[in-house]
């Protein structure tokens, strides 16, 4: 590694015009990240056409600006009035908005803030060091090896779910099955689509979690016999997060980076895995297991830190193979063919002061974030004192124009509609709606992957021991099914002592 | 402030009435022009619509704004339903998949039902294998495959019946080797594929060259055939299907059409622009950076080219075994 480039990559960088594209990115990352529907995706295809007349690198770094400034904002809904904006901050809602209901929003939201900048620097090293080898490891991911990864997260989620497992099951049952809707890739038949051509790309996940966090929240509110018309009225507490919130953080912050970063490698859903999975092992690790789910601070800095560090390495296999991962790194991928970038293996012999300059504009990008964050805490908790009716219907403007601009079609909002009820029910019988989600987002990969294993492999058992990748993924998951057991017969046993 | 607030309203509305009555005379165009690419933004539809429109805009032709309207959906569909419902200032793009489409019993809408107005660009597909795969040559591969068909596990995005699955089934039909016998897994998109191609999880796979070249300069991937008539000049060294004595040429065209029933001068008016377009630097550019070649056709050529093209992938769909 030549030194002389990373300088050289650090001048480009700190240019006035590039740190004012950065600057830019960044708030507007921010802004479409904090509206529901509103993601990292959209945010950048809608600055498509101004990117054209820009320098590629400039319009690399105001792109990959959209993408973590969307992370980080991604969390604020989700911990303010516990509606998600897309998969990666559902995990979020966990313990920021409890921590809100405490009093807290503006010490979760600054901590949120200071988990996502670690995460994040933790995976740009990563990068620095790891991008080619870990590109090239991500290739031993085949069918059998996604399906069991998938397998995994499904069920160290499912066994996460508070309360009754059965409940979890059927719920995730619900969302596998609604996964299926669509076109089947491998035999090229319609399933459940209803003669409706909208459908046969199947159903967009980001529509059902706007309607069962955000609609359902809605209607809830609606129906909660209580209800006033006044504000909620919570303390809205200190900005900044107290020494004793900080140490309970850092080592969960920073075991849960490395975990992001390698899940956001491979293709696929990696924030959305990635902050659960991160949730899943801090709450199996912690010393306060009890006040997950309450508002434990540990809980929340988790999935953030997880998912910042899944962003950068997202853009690993993007940038050095020319494969995107997500949907947000396919239309960058896009976005820089057109402006005459193309991204691969010849772009780190060719140009890697392009790759170069990215990588420091990602450091100056995470800080500058974090200022804009904080500072942007105290504007952002007045929403707490918004009187639920102004906010509420502010909220359901934003949830269909953001059903809208996921796939252009009206059709998504009876879907958005139909959802809402299904998360107004699942509220009021207390089933959870985590596996619904992941199943949903999954499902489909999962389902693809499992038909191109049992064309690929001659017996089911072959899968489990495709490889080695396999055999641990396989061991992972039974070992997740078996925890709850496992914790029941060790809490008898020390209840006997 | 609430009357200013409603005299503002007021004022808009006033001037939204205005505009309306105004419509109905003139000439064509007398609004905003529409291009509809029936997909998400970043796709190739996606990518080509934005192209003509910047490629338009600089031209100057067109007087008139043009805008892009994204209609993702049902493999172009969605899009191409809401063309139906549209007037002349709206055109949609097209490719092969307007054509398998009924073909394959997925729709009821053919390309009959549409006024075509150009063929704007083509890619051709390429059939390739890792570098490390130990297969040098087209007829090599198909000589495989005929011994054991089951021997290679060939890759296809995004869909069965689209361009890249048919293009290599018509390269296996024309060797004598029955193509319902060939293991194909499906993929989503290129970037799917080329991961399980470099991962050693497909043999082959047949991809439009622009998905492949990266790889292919970078040494990594060995591309054995491309459907080309004669050999391209970016890539020198790939030979074509027909001089290894497979007698086939396959286009991925991209095409633009307009609503049904336009009047003659109207398409004149799009064979005018479009014709303009396609001159233009920023167009040129776009291609070369995109891997496309030109393949510009007017509104009379194009239609004849998808009369022919039905009556190809209607032979082809019906010898792949997909047909319903």
């Amino acid at each position: 590694m030549d030194v002389n480039i990373i300088l050289d990559g650090l001048w480009t960088a700190l240019q006035p015009a590039n740190l004012l594209w950065l600057l830019l990115g960044a708030v507007l990352g921010t802004i479409v990240g904090i509206l529901p529907g509103l993601g990292a995706a959209t945010g950048v295809a809608v600055l498509i056409p101004l990117t054209f007349g820009m320098e590629p690198v400039s319009a690399l770094i105001l792109m990959a600006a959209i993408y973590y400034g969307a992370l980080f904002g991604g969390s604020r809904s989700s911990i303010l009035i516990n509606t998600p904006g897309d998969g990666s901050s559902i995990a979020a809602t966990f313990d920021g908005y409890p921590m809100t209901k405490k009093g807290l929003a503006g010490q979760a939201m600054s901590i949120a803030a200071m988990a996502s900048l670690i995460g994040g620097v933790m995976a740009i090293f990563g990068f620095i060091f790891l991008a080619i080898p870990l590109a090239n490891f991500a290739l031993n991911f085949g069918p059998a090896e996604f399906l069991l990864l998938f397998l995994f997260a499904l069920s160290a989620v499912v066994t996460l779910s508070q309360g009754n497992i059965i409940k979890g099951f059927l719920t995730m049952f619900l969302g596998l099955g609604i996964s299926t809707i669509g076109v089947d890739l491998q035999s090229g038949v319609h399933r459940f689509t209803f003669g409706l051509p909208h459908l046969t790309d199947g159903i967009n996940f980001i529509v059902i979690i706007i309607g069962i966090y955000a609609i359902g929240e809605v209607l809830y509110n609606l129906l909660k016999p209580q209800y006033s018309g006044k504000s909620n009225g919570q303390d809205i507490g200190s900005k900044w997060f107290t020494k004793e919130q900080w140490k309970r953080s850092l080592a969960p912050i920073i075991r849960s980076g490395p975990i992001g970063f390698f899940l956001g490698v491979l293709p696929g859903s990696g924030g959305t895995i990635a902050s659960l999975l991160s949730y899943s092992t801090e709450k199996q690790i912690s010393k306060n297991k009890d006040e997950f789910g309450k508002g434990a601070v540990e809980g929340l800095v988790a999935p953030e830190s997880a998912n910042s560090a899944s962003a950068v390495g997202s853009l690993i296999p993007m940038l050095t193979m020319g494969i995107p991962g997500s949907g947000t790194t396919a239309v960058m991928l896009g976005a820089l063919v057109m402006i005459g970038i193309t991204p691969g293996p010849l772009l780190f012999e060719n140009s890697p002061d392009t790759i170069w300059t990215l990588i420091n504009s990602m450091f100056i990008g995470n800080i500058i974030l974090v200022i804009i964050n904080i500072l942007m805490v105290g504007m952002l908790v007045k929403i707490l004192k918004t009187p639920p009716n102004v906010l509420y219907p502010i909220v359901l403007i934003l949830s269909f124009l953001g059903a809208y601009t996921l796939g252009y079609s009206t059709i998504d909002f009876y879907i958005l509609i139909i959802a809402g009820v299904i998360g107004l029910l699942m509220r009021i019988l207390n089933y959870p709606v985590v596996p619904l989600i992941l199943a949903l987002i999954v499902g489909g990969d999962m389902e693809q992957n499992f038909q191109r294993a049992m064309i690929v492999y001659d017996s089911p058992m072959d899968i489990l021991f495709a490889s080695p990748i396999a055999i641990v993924l396989a061991l992972l998951t039974v070992l997740s099914l078996c925890y709850p057991l496992i914790a029941k017969v060790f809490k008898r046993r020390k209840a006997v002592k | 402030m609430k009357r200013l607030c409603l005299l503002f309203i007021g004022c808009i509305l006033l001037a939204g009435c205005s505009e309306n009555t105004s419509e109905g005379k003139g000439t064509f165009p007398e609004k905003n022009i529409e291009i509809i690419a029936p997909a998400s933004p970043g796709g190739g539809w996606d990518r080509t619509a934005r192209s003509a429109q910047r490629a338009m805009n600089a031209d100057g032709t067109v007087e008139e704004d043009i805008t892009v309207v994204n209609k993702p959906g049902g493999g172009g569909e969605v899009g191409w339903q809401y063309l139906m419902q549209q007037d002349a200032h709206f055109a949609a793009l097209n490719s092969s998949l307007l054509i398998t489409g009924p073909l394959l019993g997925q729709t009821e809408l053919t390309h009959e039902e549409f006024t075509p107005l150009a063929m704007l660009s083509t890619e051709w597909l390429a059939v390739a294998v890792r570098e490390d795969a130990g297969i040098d040559s087209g007829t090599e591969l198909l000589e495989q495959l005929k011994e054991d068909p089951k021997s290679l596990v060939i890759g296809v995005s995004p869909s069965l019946g689209s361009g890249n699955h048919l293009a290599f089934v018509q390269a296996v039909i024309e060797y004598g080797i029955d193509p319902t016998e060939l293991q194909f897994l499906v993929y989503s998109s290129g970037g799917d594929i080329m991961n399980a191609l470099l991962g050693g999880h497909i043999d082959v796979t047949s991809n439009s060259l622009s998905d492949l070249s990266e790889q292919y300069l970078a040494g990594e991937v060995d591309i054995l055939a491309v459907t080309s008539p004669e050999r391209l000049d970016a890539f020198p060294d790939i030979p074509t299907w027909k001089e290894q004595g497979i007698d086939m040429e396959f286009p991925h065209w991209r095409g633009i059409m307009g609503p049904p029933g336009m009047s003659e001068e109207e398409i004149a008016s799009w064979d005018l622009y479009l014709s303009e377009m396609v001159e233009t630097e920023e167009w040129q550019t776009d291609l070369e950076n995109n891997n496309l070649e030109e393949f510009y056709m007017n509104s009379e050529e194009t239609k004849e080219f998808l009369q022919d093209q039905n009556e190809f992938f209607e032979g082809i769909v019906e010898d792949s075994g997909l047909t319903p």
